[in-house]
């Protein structure tokens, strides 16, 4: 599902308009969210463990949904940190 | 029968044969109640994000199941009881993925680290300059 960007090409006008990422997750060669795929994850944790809130990320609201279920699963496989102190 | 993928932790003081033992004792498990293990991936004694019974690591198997609810409850009730088991997750998946799991993947592939993101770097961003850009020792 191709996401509406208004691209802002002419961005003199605005100059902070940044273009709007799309889901990382969307398209035909998307990764598969998977609780077991750490190198994955870890782009959407931060450093002191916590989730990546998805409008910096810019990770659709579904696939954030299940990006949220696999970083549990990874923590309660001890695989993450819940936190790092 | 449907499909489980099932991860568990062993304690860290039993050798990788005895967790292979353990694996097989669950299978043997799994087909009494007819089912039976598609895929067995041992992961290797892993350092653990934070301690389990005060545990700092642990042998890491994943079983990629076919099986009843029935012989998977028997499975999960096994493991409760077994001391050598730190910790156990099973999650009913709609089809068993093919080949090695994400987690045996990484692990090929990190002799040969690779960046997260593709933020360029300074010096490999400048391109036609990096060669004459001198290293820092040389500078005042």
């Amino acid at each position: 599902m191709p996401i509406v960007v208004s691209t802002g090409r002419s961005g003199t006008r605005r100059p902070f308009f940044r273009r709007r990422k799309s889901c990382p997750f969307s398209g035909p060669h998307a990764p598969k969210i998977d609780y077991k795929d750490l190198r994955l994850l870890q782009r959407f944790v931060s450093e002191r463990g916590k989730m990546v809130p998805s409008r910096i990320t810019a990770v659709s609201t579904k696939k954030q949904r299940a990006l949220a279920q696999a970083v549990k699963r990874a923590r309660f496989l001890a695989l993450l940190p819940y936190v790092v102190k | 029968m449907a499909f489980y993928e099932n991860v568990f932790i062993a304690r860290q003081e039993i050798s990788a044969a005895q967790v292979d033992g353990l694996a097989d004792q669950f299978t043997a498990v799994l087909s009494e109640n007819g089912g039976a293990v598609k895929k067995k991936e041992y992961w290797g004694l892993k350092s653990l994000a934070f301690r389990i019974k005060k545990n700092r690591k642990g042998h890491y198997v994943l079983l990629n199941i076919d099986a009843p609810p029935a012989a998977v409850h028997e499975l999960e009730r096994q493991m409760r009881i077994n001391e050598d088991i730190l910790r156990f997750l099973t999650v009913r998946v709609d089809e068993l993925e093919e080949g090695p799991s994400a987690m045996l993947q990484a692990r090929g592939r990190e002799d040969r680290p690779r960046r997260f993101d593709d933020r360029p770097r300074r010096y490999e961003d400048r391109g036609h300059r990096a060669e004459s850009v001198q290293p820092a020792t040389t500078e005042e």
